[in-house]
């Protein structure tokens, strides 16, 4: 089964919410309760980008769909220093770049 | 919620979030809006990947990120292996560099964080 470009544009839907949820758990984390709003809705984006990429299944291969949500880990870089003291480094920066060069590379052996 | 045991959850969940990705793979082509409740294979998915999720959540309590991230992508390499073996999807040398990169890119900011 070839990989449809919708499928493609589907999961990178899905690695902003899931970064967005990603992003929810770990505020929720540091709470003093593991219980907490930041959790709930974590989850609740966590079902919805679950049904997101159940629809973008059907239209590709699991092994290039699936390693393109490495890119939640490149929003959730760019973005969690806005809401902690974490800053943006060269490491991070690196790491950014092999995971897009990464995706690049998967999207080639897609054709 | 001791830092070993946030490692060890971490990596016995990795292999089964790629094998719920393999079950939700299947149980994509299938389903239906009226009985997806009956769909085997969409409900244990969900629920291994439901518990991948929490397992996740707990493990960031005891351990940093540059220690869980480089665990947390070793589910990419699972993945492609078990998309490999049990869907008999096709993998390139093309695929298999991008997953290394991945690998790489997703320790790395582990390590920078």
């Amino acid at each position: 089964m070839k990989t449809k470009p919708w499928a493609i544009a589907i999961v990178i839907c899905f690695t902003f919410l899931i970064s967005a949820a990603q992003i929810l758990f770990k505020l929720g984390a540091n709470q003093p309760s593991i219980i907490n709003w930041q959790l709930f809705l974590g989850l609740a984006l966590y079902g919805i980008s679950t049904v997101l990429l159940l629809i973008a299944f059907r239209g590709g291969e699991l092994s290039v769909l699936y390693p393109l949500i490495a890119l939640s880990y490149v929003w959730v870089a760019l973005i969690l220093p806005w809401f902690t003291n974490e800053a943006m480094n060269q490491t991070k920066w690196l790491g950014i770049l092999s995971i897009i060069i990464g995706v690049a590379l998967i999207g080639r052996g897609s054709k | 919620m001791t830092s070993f045991i946030s490692i060890l959850l971490v990596i016995i969940s990795s292999p089964i979030s790629a094998y719920a990705a393999i079950l939700l793979k299947r149980a994509s082509k299938s389903l239906k809006l009226r009985n997806f409740y009956q769909n085997k294979q969409l409900l244990i998915g969900l629920f291994l990947y439901g518990c991948a999720a929490l397992t996740y959540i707990f493990a960031l309590k005891g351990a940093e990120l540059s220690v869980l991230y480089p665990l947390v992508s070793l589910t990419y390499v699972w993945t492609v292996i078990l998309s490999a073996k049990l869907l008999k999807e096709k993998i390139n040398s093309s695929k298999w560099l991008g997953v290394a990169m991945i690998l790489v890119g997703v320790s790395l900011i582990g390590f920078g964080s």
